[in-house]
């Protein structure tokens, strides 16, 4: 048992080793951020929906600019399991997308100083205009999304609208027209059902893709300061007048019967599946769906994003306001062997040429400014690009995800239960009251304001 | 003759127990080390809180869902898996009537064969392949339900609180049943036919003879499965994860501990929870295996 | 007697019908599995009944290039061989020291030893990878084949130590009078007498550490050295951003196939094997 013991003395939280040297080569105009020659860079990437061209497309990038190096690009699904260990031994890749299911919770990655500030990166001249630097192409908010008590500790690289998702063919076919309020979503959906269709079907599965409309509703209602107290955990801010009305108004989807049969069941991809059929006209989705679908989604469907209608014509927010926040975290570890090399590969990762390539490749929205123009979208992109412009400086979105994820699971737990007809609005607010007032009294969980 | 002994027993001893010293007994004493901390997973430090962890497990409305779970299946699956096993073995072994002398049924190997296929899917392809047998709309168990006229039962199974852990439930039992067929089967036939033949020139019916002359004979192969199959209660993590709503909803009503410490360690980053967790549940298994150890304990009956 | 004989007729037809059932309960879904992976996603969601229009047999072959299956398989015939060699070895030998000789510490061995089977395993995944990382056996053949066979000890000591203990002693003793040694009496006299109880354990942990998921996910982060079950979950969650239901069938179908197929080659010597140990 001799071994056991000496293994035993190099416990988890005994530290690392001493961090290795970090070494940085000199700053030129040629190499901004000053990355050394020939080091190598290991790249680790969440495998997700929009697969990995884009970041091998940036590798390809990289490479060209320092020949030397040996690039690793890694593509993995369940992100956390894999590199939790390797941050806390002190050997992290030196770059990693934290996005998906199993990504790890970056709140607390920067609150244990694992994490390399990225000013330096978004004050460096862009790979496209010397002139510009990478944070002047960035869109409005990818910034502030990325910032955790003052300090930039990830950049997004997706920006993602959420909605209401239809079928133009299907529309004109029946010569529907978007409802402007939630009234009208209701007359609507009952002409809809008297066509044969159920007018909704939702990724029961994961009710988080119910709250999105429901969250987008209370915003409308009651503007950003009812999106503020929710997120500040403030007294009552589940109670809100807005909030409740917006509950009351999903729970009159249920109510009226408007709800695809089984639904609440249903994964993300069999809703969706069963709404490109033709079974259900409206399905609620961020904006990455049309990327999800590709595969199965039929001739003519011509999908496209509208934004959640008005809750009532008396709203906050003016019409077309849509929520909207960036997403596929990119970071640089504080611990990586080269922490220089790895901002210049989000250098390149940001640039216009990468950026396009995702349009294209992933049907996405790049955060990367102008990377769509001229180039020739697909349905379901172009509507989510048309309500952006629509929508100008009326992007909002929450915050209490990320920062309280366990006030989120209760959030789903509860909103599954007002899908599925088990709690009226009232004991879904109460319930989620209750749960976000236990957060704010849990001195362990760290608190954020906006 | 015998000396020696203690050099043996060093030389055969010493490299399984190093081997699970280092990679078994080291891992779980700093487990148990973390479970007294608010290590958050990440850092390279955490500080000792004492007992405060397990103080706040006895409020945490998930981990008591989890542990009703858990304790409802650790009550069913190893029931409802042996008493079907046992059932369907004897149907094999003790049919046949006299004609046969104990050989089963005609094709009882056969079924035997069948019965066995479910032991040989992973969980990961168990979830998702009864993820699609449980699905609303075109799935295996309501198209089944409506093609034999039962429409009335059809329903999202999942998706309802009263049927989704049942079904989950349903999906460990499934899988297990045929492995310890086979297992009591075999137990079943080494009974020599002549105890059988002369029980059954007594009089006996084949109830009686399963009862008093059959069951005591398996009875040791009835309490490994009970503990291999209690093992296998508290765990149904992989499965919740893959199946159930949310996960381990709706309403938290699949919450199994695997999915609750599963989530504080990699999505809230509290690994020192987490591990607290782990713990209770340690001693929660040992505590039950030690009782069923004994409550299972029966003098064996010698045949010789 | 003659009542008897007609008796066991009339109930044979019920057993027939109950196990039938059963055998039904469990094909079904399979039997579902297999069709499914041979229609176009459009028609599994037509129907979970219909026939596909023309087999689509490039589910198979998609599957197949995407989820790795021949290197995956043999990456986990590697592991789960070597560490099922190692654990049976190990196992047999602290088994039967514990069951046949008496020393200070054996219950305390036997308990810490049987503890193990009781510990949710991923809580020990991040302290283990660090003792796996400091010994430098990340991500290698060996180091997978030491911490599986690890963690299959419990089982196997356990499961063996009754086996050990219900063997005749009189066969052992007259082993030690022709003079045999300890090491001797343990591989020539009582490890084949124990062959049954050996298989047995031995058809256990194959099936445990084939259907290892946990360990490898943290301690075998390269996808070249992936086994089938990592493959198998890469597969599942890319299906969730792409929707190919048609190709997830298909995958599972594949990965199920060899063991199906080995399975019904070895059936008799498996469940032989695997009811003579059990059988004390």
């Amino acid at each position: 048992m001799a071994g056991a013991a000496a293994v035993l003395s190099g416990c988890v939280t005994a530290g690392g080793d001493d961090p290795a040297e970090q070494a940085t080569g000199a700053v030129t105009d040629d190499n901004p951020l000053g990355v050394p020659e020939g080091a190598d860079l290991e790249v680790v990437m969440f495998d997700g929906g929009y697969g990995q061209e884009y970041t091998r497309h940036a590798v390809t990038l990289y490479e060209e600019r320092h020949p030397d190096a040996t690039v690793t690009h890694e593509g993995l699904q369940k992100v956390g399991e894999v590199l939790q260990p390797r941050f806390v031994s002190g050997e992290p890749p030196d770059v990693v997308d934290n996005s998906g299911a199993g990504r790890l919770d970056i709140a607390a990655l920067a609150a244990a100083g694992q994490l390399t500030d990225l000013a330096d990166l978004l004050d460096a001249p862009s790979l496209d205009d010397p002139a510009v630097t990478v944070g002047d192409l960035l869109l409005p908010g990818v910034v502030e999304d990325g910032t955790l008590d003052g300090t930039v500790s990830f950049l997004n690289y997706s920006y993602v609208v959420w909605g209401i998702w239809y079928s133009r063919s299907l529309f004109d076919q029946h010569g529907w027209t978007l409802p402007a309020t939630w009234d009208d979503m209701l007359a609507l959906c009952e002409e809809i059902k008297g066509a044969g269709i159920a007018p909704w079907t939702w990724q029961g599965k994961y009710p988080e893709y119910m709250m999105d409309p429901l969250q987008s509703l209370a915003a409308k209602a009651g503007g950003l300061d009812l999106v503020y107290a929710i997120d500040n955990l403030a007294p009552d801010a589940w109670r809100q007048e807005g909030v409740l009305a917006a509950a009351d108004a999903i729970h009159r989807l249920v109510a009226g019967g408007h709800i695809l049969e089984g639904s609440e069941g249903l994964s993300h991809t069999e809703a969706q599946n069963a709404w490109c059929s033709g079974q259900a006209a409206f399905i609620p989705c961020g904006s990455w769906i049309e990327g999800e679908q590709q595969g199965v989604t039929p001739e003519g469907f011509d999908m496209a994003m509208a934004a959640v209608p008005a809750l009532t014509a008396a709203d906050a927010l003016p019409d077309g306001a849509v929520q909207g926040a960036s997403s596929e975290s990119f970071l640089v570890p504080a611990q990586a062997l080269n922490p220089r090399g790895g901002l210049d590969y989000l250098r390149c990762l940001f640039s216009g040429e990468v950026a396009r390539g995702f349009a294209e490749s992933a049907k996405a929205m790049p955060v990367v400014k102008g990377a769509t123009d001229g180039l020739d979208l697909t349905s379901g992109l172009a509507s989510v690009a048309a309500a952006l412009e629509t929508a100008g400086d009326n992007v909002f979105g929450y915050k209490y995800r990320t920062w309280y994820p366990e006030l989120a699971v209760e959030v789903d737990t509860a909103t599954g239960e007002l899908l599925a007809g088990r709690a009226d609005p009232e004991q879904w607010a109460d319930r989620i009251q209750a749960a976000a007032d236990a957060v704010a009294a849990d001195d362990s969980i760290a608190k954020y304001e906006r | 003759m015998r000396h020696g002994k203690y050099r043996f027993l060093i030389g055969a001893l010493a490299p399984p127990l190093l081997l699970y010293g280092v990679f078994v007994v080291s891992p779980y004493a700093q487990a148990f080390y973390l479970a007294l901390t608010d290590w958050d997973g990440l850092s390279a430090e955490a500080g000792l809180v004492g007992l405060q962890n397990f103080a706040d497990l006895w409020s945490d409305p998930l981990f008591l869902a989890a542990l009703r779970n858990n304790g409802l299946m650790l009550v069913v699956v190893p029931t409802a898996t042996i008493a079907l096993a046992l059932f369907f073995a004897a149907c094999l072994t003790l049919g046949g009537g006299m004609r046969r002398r104990g050989r089963g049924v005609h094709g009882s190997g056969l079924y035997r064969i069948v019965y066995f296929f479910p032991q040989l899917l992973s969980v990961a392809i168990l979830g998702v392949l009864f993820q699609f047998v449980y699905t609303p709309g075109n799935g295996l168990l309501n198209g089944l339900l409506g093609a034999v006229g039962l429409d009335g039962l059809q329903r999202s199974w999942l998706a309802d609180p009263a049927t989704a852990l049942p079904a989950v439930t349903a999906v460990m039992v499934w899988s297990a049943v045929g492995f310890y067929v086979v297992l009591f089967t075999a137990a079943m036939e080494s009974v020599p036919t002549d105890v059988v033949e002369a029980a059954t020139l007594d009089g006996a019916g084949r109830f009686t003879v399963f009862r008093r002359i059959t069951l005591p004979l398996v009875w040791d192969s009835v309490q490994v499965a009970y503990v291999y199959l209690g093992i296998l209660a508290l765990d149904g993590f992989a499965l919740v994860q893959i199946m159930s709503v949310g996960p381990g909803g709706p309403d938290n009503a699949t919450e199994v501990i695997g999915l609750t410490l599963y989530r504080a360690a990699f999505t809230y980053g509290e690994f020192g929870y987490a591990s607290a967790m782990g713990v209770t549940l340690f001693f929660i298994t040992l505590t039950l295996t030690a009782l069923a150890m004994r409550a299972t304990k029966r003098e064996r009956v010698e045949l010789a | 007697m003659k009542p008897r004989l007609l008796k066991p007729r009339l109930t044979d037809g019920a057993l027939h019908l109950v196990l039938a059932v059963w055998a039904v309960l469990v094909t079904l879904p399979l039997a579902w599995a297999v069709l499914s992976s041979l229609k176009t996603d459009a028609e599994i969601f037509a129907s979970p009944w219909s026939l596909p229009a023309s087999p689509q047999w490039d589910n198979w072959a998609r599957a197949w290039q995407e989820a790795n299956i021949g290197k995956y398989l043999l990456n986990t015939l590697i592991v789960v061989g070597g560490a099922l060699a190692l654990v049976m070895l190990l196992g047999a030998l602290t088994a039967y020291c514990l069951a046949r000789y008496d020393f200070p510490g054996n219950r305390l061995v036997y308990y810490l030893l049987v503890a193990g089977m009781l510990f949710p395993v991923f809580l020990a995944l991040v302290p283990l990878f660090f003792v796996v990382d400091q010994l430098g056996l990340l991500g290698t053949y060996h180091g997978l084949i030491l911490v599986y066979a690890a963690y299959a000890l419990p089982f196997t000591v356990f499961f063996l130590h009754a086996f050990f203990r219900s063997l005749p002693a009189a066969t052992a003793e007259a082993a030690f009078i022709d003079g045999c040694s300890h090491t001797g009496v343990f591989f020539r006299v009582m490890l084949p007498m124990a062959r049954p109880g050996m298989v047995s354990v031995g058809i256990f942990n194959f099936l445990g550490l084939w259907n290892q998921y946990l360990l490898p996910l943290v301690l075998n982060p390269d996808p070249d050295r992936y086994v089938l079950a990592q493959g198998l979950a890469a597969l599942a969650v890319s299906q969730g951003y792409r929707s190919d239901f048609s190709g997830l069938f298909a995958g599972l179908i594949i990965a199920i196939l060899p063991v199906l197929l080995a399975y019904l080659l070895f059936q008799r010597q498996i469940r032989s094997g695997l009811t003579a140990g059990a059988v004390r």
